[in-house]
Parts: structure tokens; sequence; C-alpha cells
């Protein structure tokens, strides 16, 4: 079953029954485009030469894996480890991506970029790698998260990109990724859309997970080198899951290591305010993939809530979905409560102010290591530093600056 | 047989050109939406396009992006569509019916789309799947309903085929890069790619996205078999939506009748 896994997706971009390709007819010359394009240059030495080039000298990759001391003794079971994707130049994985479709937009001669952005992350990596080749820039992104994730508006407008703030709908995320697709619609022929997660129509789910996957490659040589072995468990956040499939896919194969999604729990699972899809979803059609998708008795998108802006999404990349199906990952969900919890205790015991979304990864970390002895090695994939959400904990703490 | 097939053939007969209007089920509400499907067809309309309200319409404009907006928050579902054209066909048998929407409400209600109670709906066309799939790709059996495809100035001629030779409704050549209200009409492109689509087309080929005023179906409609408005009508229902007062929409949509005939 496993190596049959990671032969997805099938030519038709599809992982089991998910995924696929469901965009109006406009943008199927630029998909089939962006495939021959991926296709060429992923095993074309040079191409990957400069991929790891920038990720080395640009990134300043490889990330280094962390011994949690004072969490694990906190536990009191497991050894805990950090892989550090918030050490990573402008804070978090998404770089990794942006690093890789930023080459591909080069090859194919576009001279505009756009893209969508929920935390602000993505929209910074992009902005980032946009102004290092001196193309145009225009970054889509919710009111609401305009509002609540300042800090990265005004980094990305200090990197020469235009914000686009998203009024529609739930003014977030999801919302984004409508109005970069009319962009893209329109603008189609000079116009390269670089798409922030695992999520959209094939082939991106394939080429984020690719260009993600040196955070698994890495950790795989780093665990050998420090605890001799593969860990028995990776944890890693999920919004529409980029890094959680960056660090997933090279272990895919290798049945002992439990690989453990954490959806956002938002006001509980109970309450239907959240936005954990693999948890409380049901197959539907979003943005341009077939994946678990949160939605109303009659077909609708169901609006999402989660304090971290980052996973505040209904849908999910729709590799997870099949990881999901087939049992291969597992999928729990964190409330906001607990993650602000983690958030907290992480910045305390370990000197990391992690992002809100990886906060999430943390917080499972409550159960999780109850069902460790002291040999085990756990890695908590940490996505992202924090110093964006300083602004919403503050406001949560009732602190005014 | 089905009502959109035959009201092709019979506008081909009489060379004539087909007009189609669209509007969003249940703007500003059902009973709106049903007042001015019977108003489109006494003002010379051929054939009525409903919108399927959805949340996240990515092809559309921001002008029917408020339609859906104000559709849903109404509450307003397929199964709700089905109902509304239902009354429809209490007092039509004849005008031809296609729901225009995105693929996850057509899933959602698969049993409604299978049923099509007295063959009421006579063919969908979905915004989001590439133009050469249809419903029955993603598992919802009708053979009553048949299926619209959409080309666009991006597609190749490779793919042209592939989608002409499939399409059982009509084609729906998507006149621009774009949403749904855009402006820019290339005309000399238009023609141009409506030739090559003829070639190897079986249905008619109709125009649609970015029409606005009688001389833009004009032009149009010397090349394509017909035009479909959106837009222009959604606006005017829009601007309509508090007073209820739509005949202004049944004079334009006779402007239009008459550039194109």
């Amino acid at each position: 079953m496993s190596s049959k896994i990671n032969n997805l997706p099938d030519s038709d971009g599809f992982f089991g029954q998910y995924g696929g390709k469901f965009v109006p007819e406009t943008l199927m010359y630029a998909l089939e485009q962006l495939e021959d394009t991926y296709k060429k240059l992923k095993d074309n030495n040079d191409f990957k030469d400069q991929f790891y080039k920038d990720l080395s000298e640009f990134v300043g990759r490889p990330s280094p894996l962390y011994f949690a001391e004072r969490l694990t003794k906190h536990y009191g079971s497991g050894s805990i480890w950090l892989k550090r994707e918030d050490l990573n130049h402008t804070g978090a994985h998404k770089i990794n991506n942006t690093i890789g479709q930023i080459l591909l937009a080069k090859h194919m001669g576009k001279k505009r970029i756009i893209a969508e952005t929920g935390a602000g992350q993505h929209g910074v990596a992009t902005a980032t790698v946009a102004a290092r080749l001196g193309l145009e820039c225009h970054i889509y992104m919710g009111a609401e998260d305009v509002q609540r994730q300042s800090l990265n508006v005004y980094r990305i407008k200090l990197l020469g990109a235009q914000v686009h703030s998203v009024d529609s709908g739930s003014a977030t995320l999801k919302d984004a990724l409508n109005e970069a697709l009319r962009d893209w619609v329109t603008n189609v022929d000079d116009t390269y859309y670089i798409i922030g997660s695992v999520t959209g129509p094939h082939p991106y789910p394939m080429i984020v997970r690719d260009f993600n996957s040196v955070v698994g490659e890495e950790l795989i040589d780093q665990s050998k080198k420090l605890f001799n072995a593969m860990p028995d468990a990776i944890v890693a956040c999920v919004g529409g899951g980029s890094n959680a499939m960056g660090v997933f896919y090279p272990f895919i194969d290798m049945n002992q290591t439990r690989l453990i999604g954490v959806e956002a729990g938002g006001e509980g699972i109970e309450t239907g305010e959240h936005a954990a899809p693999l948890n409380d979803g049901e197959p539907g059609v979003l943005h341009g993939a077939l994946s678990y998708l949160m939605q109303d008795d009659k077909g609708q998108v169901k609006e999402t809530k989660s304090v971290s802006a980052g996973l505040d999404y209904p849908g999910v990349g729709p590799e997870h979905s099949w990881l999901k199906d087939s049992g291969r990952a597992e999928y729990v969900a964190v409330s906001d409560e607990d993650a602000l919890r983690a958030f907290h205790e992480v910045s305390e015991y370990e000197g990391i102010i992690p992002a809100l979304e990886t906060a999430h990864a943390f917080a499972y970390l409550d159960k999780l290591m109850k069902e460790f002895d002291s040999d085990s090695n756990i890695v908590v994939n940490v996505s992202g530093r924090g110093d964006k959400d300083i602004n919403t904990v503050a406001e949560i703490d009732g602190i005014k600056f | 047989m089905n009502r959109l097939t035959d009201k092709l053939e019979e506008l081909k007969k009489r060379n004539q050109k087909a007009l189609v209007a669209y509007l969003v089920a249940g703007d500003p509400d059902i009973d709106s939406t049903l007042e001015i499907m019977h108003m489109f067809v006494k003002s010379g309309v051929d054939i009525i396009e409903v919108g399927v309200p959805f949340t996240d319409p990515i092809a559309e404009g921001p002008i029917i992006q408020r339609a859906h907006d104000r559709a849903i928050n109404k509450q307003i579902s397929l199964e709700d569509v089905f109902e509304l054209i239902k009354k429809f066909r209490s007092q039509d048998e004849e005008t031809p019916i296609v729901l225009m929407g995105y693929l996850n409400s057509f899933i959602f209600y698969k049993d409604l789309i299978e049923k099509n109670q007295n063959n009421s709906v006579d063919s969908i066309l979905v915004v989001d799947i590439p133009g050469e799939l249809d419903i029955a790709d993603y598992g919802i059996k009708n053979e009553n309903i048949n299926t619209i495809s959409l080309i666009s100035p991006t597609t190749k001629n490779d793919r042209i085929k592939l989608i002409a030779n499939n399409s059982t409704g009509f084609i729906y050549y998507v006149t621009l890069r774009g949403v749904t209200g855009s402006s820019n009409l290339d005309v000399d492109e238009i023609k141009k790619n409506i030739r090559e689509i003829k070639k190897y087309a079986k249905v008619p080929t109709l125009a649609g996205f970015g029409i606005k005023s009688p001389d833009d179906a004009k032009a149009l409609s010397s090349c394509a078999d017909g035009v479909i408005i959106g837009s222009s009508i959604v606006k005017m229902i829009e601007e309509s939506s508090s007073t209820k007062e739509f005949d202004k929409i049944g004079s334009y949509i006779a402007d239009i009748k008459n550039a194109i005939t």
C-alpha cells in the first residue's frame, strides 16, 4: 500500500478519489503549461542545483533539528525534537515553496506574480522571492486577516508588493483564494499564481508538496545523526497542510513513524465553530480540488473559526484527505484555548515564540506524550515563528501597547 | 427530446440567433426570480440560464458575486431552485432552462438532478470543470439533461476538438480572459476563435461573458449562433431589488433581441 501512496497523484492529479482539476476552462491551458514545465525541470540538474543553492544561501537551510530539553522534562516521557522551520528566512516553512515556484515562473517567462495569504507568511514569502527577481507582485488577503496580521501586511508592502484587501464572503483566506483565482483568470497570459499550500487544482498540491519535502528529507538525515533512529511520531499543524505534507511525505513508506496532523478546533469541534474539515467535514469541491470540506446542509461552504489566521480555512489539501482515508496519517484537532496555552508554554519553556498555527501542534503533545515511553523520539514541525501573532495574543490577554 | 436541443434546431431552421438570459435564483427573492423569468420570455428570450447560488463563485465578477450573496442570505439551495423551476413550468412548458453553477452544489444534490422531476431542467453548465467533462464524469447520471461546455480564448486547438466532440447542448464561448461582466471585448479575436470552433462543433456555438450593449450583441451575432447576457441583467435586478420594479429589464432585452434579429 505504502509504495503506491508514494506515487500519487496519478496523471489526472488524483490521490485516490481526492484532488483533480476543477477549474474554469480558461485556466486549463495555464495548468497544462505549468505541469509540463514542472515535469521537465524537476529532475533537471541545473534546476535542482539552483533550488538547493537558494535554499542554502538565501533561506539558510538546513533548518536545525533541536532537542527541546525542558519540554521533554515537562512531559517526562519521550524526547521532544523541534524541526526549526521558524528559523528560515522570512520566519516560516512557506519560503521553501516560493523559492521553487518563482524559479518555475522565471523559466516560463511570467512577468507578474500573484498569491493569496492567510496569516501573511505566504504573502511575505512570495513578495520576498518576487523582489529578488524584480517581478511585479500582488498579494490577496482577506480583510479580516489584514486586520489581525497587520505586521505582515506592512512587511509585504516593504518588499514592494501590493496588498489587495478582500471584503467578500468571510473576508479570510478562502475569499483571498477566490480573488486570486479571479485575477489569474483575467491575467492568465502574463501571470504566475504561486499557491501557498498543498491545495488548489493539480499540479499545485504535488508541486507545493515536492518543494516543501526538503523538510522531511532533512529530518531523515538529522534523525539518524542525532538519535540514530527514525522518529516515532511527527506532529504538524494542518490548515491547507503544506508544512505537514512537506515533513510527512518522505516518511510515508516508513510505517513505524506515526504521522499526526493537528487541525484548528476553534471553539471546539462539538460547537461547529472551527476549521477542522478532516475531523468534521465531508468531501466536496472548493478551489479546484475535491477534498474534505466544511459545508452546511445545503452544500454551501461554511465560514470557519480559528484564532490562527493561517489555519482559518474550510478546505484541506487533497493528499491529506487521502492519507486520512488510507489510515496512514492521523488527524486530530486542538481548540483555540489549548493552542493559546501552548503558545505561552513553549515560549516560556524553550525560549521559542511559535506561530499560533504551530502552537496547535505543540498543544497536542499534552495528549500524545502520554502514549510514549522515555525511549521514543517525537518531532514537532515548528512551521513558523510567532512574531506576527503578538498583537492577536496581546489583545486576547487584555494588553494594549 | 430535449427543449434546448429542439429550440436551437428551430432557431437554426429559421436562420435566427438565440438570446440567452441569465439570473441568479433567489436574487433578490424567489418570487421575483419567477416573475423575471416569465418577463424574459415575453421580451424575447429564447433560453433561460438560472444561476445556482454558491458561496465561492470563482468565475464571477463583483456584480454576479453580489447576486449569489443575496440569494445565499435567503438560504436558497439547489432544492429551492428545482421548486422554482417547477412553478415556472406550471405556466411555461416550452422555454428551455439551463442550470449554471459550481460542481459542489451539483454533487451535493446529485439525487435531485438524477430525478429531475418531469424533466423540468434541460441542461447543466458546470463552471468549474474542464470543458471536455460533464456531470456524468462525476457520477451524476441523467440522459435527458445535456451538457454545455465552455471554450475560452486560451483553449488550444487540441482541446477545442475534444470539447466540441463532447458537447451536447451548445458550446459556450467565453469571449474574454476574465470573470463575468468584464469589459474589453476583442471582437476580431472572438470571430476568429468561433470560426475555429465551428469547424469541429456538432452543436451551436453561443457567446457570453462581457456582452453589455445591443452593439456588442450585434457584433457577436454575426459569427456566433447566439449571445448570452448575464451581468447587465443582474445589475438591473440589483438596482431594482428594493422597489421590485423590473420593467426596464424587459425593454433592455427587447433592444438586444432587435439588435441580433
